[in-house]
């Protein structure tokens, strides 16, 4: 399993590099991020941020002591969302939703997107559909 | 034209030599194909095995992207001893990327072109078809011309090893046969070192060095169904391989959006480097 998710990682790292830029000071990776951990966030966006190279869901969490942190969500890029279904609407301020990311490893409050369910109790788009003709 | 696959019995110089002659002598020399004889491969079309999630990561786990990729290239064996080193070297970064460690060090930059962008891209993709010029346009802005009106590869006085390299092409049927030369660092540079980042994916890991700029490229690209094109590619290359190197590659249609969506590679700094970390820097909202 280990070595699996070390070949993810290594994926998305590679695939990250390939969409992120020419040889310009603009920098991409999931490395920040803790692949080997899993957390929930339950939260309210308070911003869907769809910019390339890579979206952002600005969630608001309640911390233990009731204040609200702000984390920010890295997503992939927008070519990429709108080809499995997102939309630059399918999250809106004030929407009530539930999301595993990976964790950055110094425990800044951000995180790589994993998958979610949205407002409506449903899993937010994010896997593929089918291969299938038109 | 159906080009030879080569057997175990089949002696790598036979097998050039024949391949070599079938594109000699294809029926490419005339005028440009008529405009209604040619197929439509209008939409967008994006890799399978390739289409990405919400993650940024890929749908399926990296065995079965090796099994879709026919990952064999049949490396002579000093070429196999050179890139296992190199690929010795970029395990073990990466192994100290995945602790946390280096981070910085992960991605510097991506470098486009051929024939990553066709054997595995996760960008989608449209294919202009004109009597004279197929153009295969990505998503992010680069273009790939292939030249059908009967022209021979740019003369070797006006030639350089460029990213896309040169490539010519003929329509048999509705197959279109490509023939691509003077690819500059194909699958990467060829010393290593900034591997995983030579176009994505694992085969940006996995091909350090592997083909030299004299690698040959030939295509036959149809489509299969209305919803899949499929594209068989044959690299020849005798410095670096054994015997030409088969692949196949197949295209779906997007599924979720019909008009093309700008993959802004040249994009902000969303991860800038901290203390040699990389950090988050979400953009400012668009409100």
């Amino acid at each position: 399993m280990r070595r699996l998710l070390n070949r993810v990682l290594i994926a998305v790292i590679a695939v990250t590099a390939l969409l992120s830029a020419h040889p310009v000071p603009a920098h991409h990776s999931f490395a920040m991020f803790d692949q080997s951990k899993v957390v929930t966030l339950q939260g309210t966006v308070k911003d869907f941020r769809w910019t390339n190279p890579h979206v952002f869901i600005q969630l608001l969490v309640k911390n233990d002591s009731g204040a609200e942190d702000e984390w920010s969500i890295e997503m992939t890029s927008p070519e990429h969302l709108v080809r499995v279904g997102w939309k630059p609407g399918t999250l809106k301020p004030g929407d009530k939703i539930s999301i595993n990311i990976h964790p950055m490893h110094d425990n800044v409050k951000g995180g790589q997107y994993l998958s979610g369910i949205g407002p409506d109790g449903q899993p937010l788009i994010g896997t593929p559909v089918p291969s299938q003709a038109k | 034209m159906n080009l030879p696959r080569p057997t175990r019995k089949t002696k790598p110089g036979l097998a050039v030599a024949l391949l070599l002659l079938c594109v000699a002598t294809a029926p490419h020399a005339g005028a440009a194909t008529e405009s209604t004889d040619l197929p439509d491969w209008s939409g967008q079309w994006e890799n399978v095995g390739g289409t990405p999630d919400a993650t940024g990561g890929f749908n399926q786990s990296l065995e079965q992207v090796l099994k879709t990729m026919e990952w064999s290239p049949p490396l002579n064996p000093t070429t196999r001893a050179k890139v296992d080193a190199m690929q010795a070297k970029e395990r073990e970064r990466l192994a100290a990327v995945a602790r946390g460690e280096n981070p910085a060090d992960a991605v510097v930059a991506c470098t486009f072109g051929y024939p990553g962008l066709m054997l595995d891209t996760p960008l989608m993709f449209e294919v202009l078809i004109t009597p004279k010029e197929t153009a295969i346009i990505f998503s992010s802005r680069e273009i790939r011309h292939v030249y059908t009106d009967g022209r021979p590869h740019t003369p070797k006085d006006d030639l350089w090893p460029t990213p896309w390299g040169d490539s010519i092409g003929h329509w048999e049927g509705q197959t279109l046969v490509m023939d691509t030369i003077a690819v500059k660092d194909p699958f990467g540079p060829p010393d290593g070192g900034g591997a995983v980042s030579a176009f994505g994916d694992v085969e940006g890991f996995l091909t350090i060095g592997i083909l030299t700029q004299q690698a040959r490229y030939v295509e036959r690209m149809r489509m299969i169904d209305p919803g899949h094109l499929e594209d068989q590619m044959t690299i020849i290359d005798p410095a670096h391989l054994t015997a030409p190197w088969h692949m196949k590659r197949i295209y779906e249609r997007v599924v979720h959006v019909h008009r093309m969506v700008y993959e802004d590679c040249e994009g902000e700094d969303r991860n800038p480097i901290v203390n040699g970390k990389f950090t988050l820097a979400p953009p400012p909202s668009s409100k």
